[in-house]
């Protein structure tokens, strides 16, 4: 038959142990007595951008926050259950968290860049990982500037302050400081919320094209982003998965009325 | 099967705009059924002047099936509908072509009637407005089904259409025999001929919505599916 679209038939179903990039089992999290993530199983598959969507304290940044273990720096936050990235269940006692850090990396909502220069900011992970020669660091931060598609803009200033950058170019340079470390995941939380619709494209372009090297968890409020970007979609609410499906479905004929009515502003 | 409901959505303005274009299709769809009515009134009645109107009613047709598909953009456009208010737009956007297309066929043998182009032989007649009021009850049925996203109602509309397309066939052959009889009359029978064309085609577009209101409640698309294999389809899905 003539094929006019080209559209991957993505299913969830589909998401192989080999294809899968975090692997999350039955993970329960509680803040104090307040539970806050509900036995959460899911395949997030390798270079692919995973969509987290929900009310605002449905659990989606707890979750991504749990995959590199930034809820341990809240006092009273308990959880069981796996999350195993790369064969190893990342909850483990042994496990390296600065290590862990670099291989999933975070952005956040509003641009954080340090108070030092654009070159010092990039290259700041990998001096803390003891990387000192001049020559590497030079590559490392042309490598991740470009990446970021910040290179053109900033490669004749780079030991200017961070601070005069704008906001899309602060959020492109902390994308670029988190991609220094080589990650193998980006999590990305509510990453173009601060930035105008433009910039926003241009954000969401990046994505893209960062994909092929690691895997994009995003978490954003903006339905048309997740529709837009993302290849699958999982919806939460009140600390509960609800449903996991590619995005051209879940955006389409989501199968369970919560989605429904979440996705198209009904009331729930 | 899942129901598209209108008025519960947060957004107040979005529940009118979408109860609004709901409306206007279904007034649409009355338009065109009472254009069908008329139409079939002045074949019987050999009523020119009531042809006529029906001549220039298409107008009022046209202009709503342009400003409808005006509103389907203007909505996509700013509220970015998704899920089943995303099918019901699209549904509505498909289905004034189809009915647009039906009003279209209907002008086509009413302008046969205000140039007395049809034949006044009863036989013939009689048989042309027996499947024309087989057309208006299907139309009726499948606008039925629409207000009330009744799939169920608009697959029992779909087989009608297997009734009009038979019947066509023997109207077919009629005129055809009639036509090898004498040479005098081909051209009053050929537009005999058009005129039964249109109604089997109004059929057809009446089948091509009902498979719409399949897709806004199912979302599936079941076009070009026997009528046979789709229960089966449908109940895979199940």
């Amino acid at each position: 038959m003539l094929k006019l679209f080209e559209h991957n038939t993505l299913s969830v179903d589909d998401i192989s142990e080999e294809s899968t990039a975090i692997d999350v089992r039955n993970l329960n999290l509680w803040f104090g007595n307040k539970h806050v993530l509900n036995d959460i199983s899911m395949r997030i598959p390798r270079n692919k951008i995973t969509a987290l969507i929900g009310q605002s304290g449905c659990g989606k940044s707890t979750l991504i926050s749990s995959f590199n273990r930034l809820n341990d720096l809240y006092d009273g936050c308990k959880y069981n259950g796996e999350i195993i990235i790369d064969g190893r269940d990342i909850n483990s006692r042994k496990v390296n968290v600065s290590r862990l850090r670099a291989k999933v990396g975070m952005v956040f909502q509003r641009p954080n860049p340090f108070p030092m220069s654009i070159y010092e900011n990039v290259c700041y992970g990998l001096k803390l990982q003891g990387v000192k020669v001049r020559r590497h660091l030079d590559d490392a931060v042309e490598s991740a500037l470009k990446k970021a598609a910040l290179w053109k803009e900033v490669k004749d200033r780079l030991f200017e302050s961070a601070q005069v950058l704008s906001g899309g170019q602060q959020q492109r340079l902390v994308i670029a400081r988190a991609l220094a470390l080589k990650p193998d995941i980006l999590l990305l939380d509510e990453p173009t919320s601060a930035l105008d619709p433009l910039t926003t494209l241009f954000i969401e372009e990046l994505m893209d094209e960062l994909k092929k090297q690691c895997t994009i968890i995003i978490v954003t409020h903006n339905m048309q982003q997740a529709a837009r970007v993302s290849d699958y979609t999982a919806f939460f609410h009140q600390g509960r998965l609800i449903e996991y499906a590619d995005s051209d479905t879940l955006f389409t004929m989501p199968e369970k009325k919560q989605t429904e009515d979440y996705i198209t502003g009904r009331y729930g | 099967m899942r129901q598209v409901a209108l008025n519960t959505h947060i957004s107040g303005t979005f529940n009118i705009e979408l109860e609004n274009l709901r409306n206007s299709v279904l007034t649409m769809g009355g338009e065109v059924e009472q254009q069908l009515v008329d139409t079939l009134k002045a074949i019987k009645h050999n009523h020119a002047g009531l042809a006529e109107k029906v001549v220039l009613n298409d107008l009022k047709i046209n202009s709503m099936e342009m400003q409808i598909d005006e509103e389907c953009l203007r909505i996509i456009a700013k509220r970015h509908p998704t899920a089943s208010d995303l099918r019901l737009i699209m549904t509505i956007s498909k289905a004034i072509t189809d009915v647009e297309r039906m009003g279209d066929e209907i002008e086509r043998i009413a302008k046969l009637v205000t140039r007395n182009k049809l034949p006044t032989s009863d036989t013939i007649k009689s048989s042309m407005l027996l499947i024309g009021e087989r057309v208006a009850a299907m139309m009726r049925g499948t606008f039925d089904a629409f207000a009330r996203q009744d799939e169920a109602a608009a697959l029992e509309v779909y087989d009608q259409d297997n009734r009009i397309d038979s019947e066509y066939k023997r109207l077919l052959s009629y005129t055809t025999s009639e036509m090898q009889k004498s040479t005098d009359d081909m051209q009053d029978w050929l537009d005999v001929l058009w005129a039964l064309r249109s109604l089997e085609r109004i059929g057809d577009r009446c089948k091509n919505v009902c498979e719409y209101v399949v897709y806004l409640t199912r979302g599936t698309d079941v076009r070009h599916t026997p009528l046979e294999n789709m229960a089966q389809k449908l109940e895979d899905l199940t």
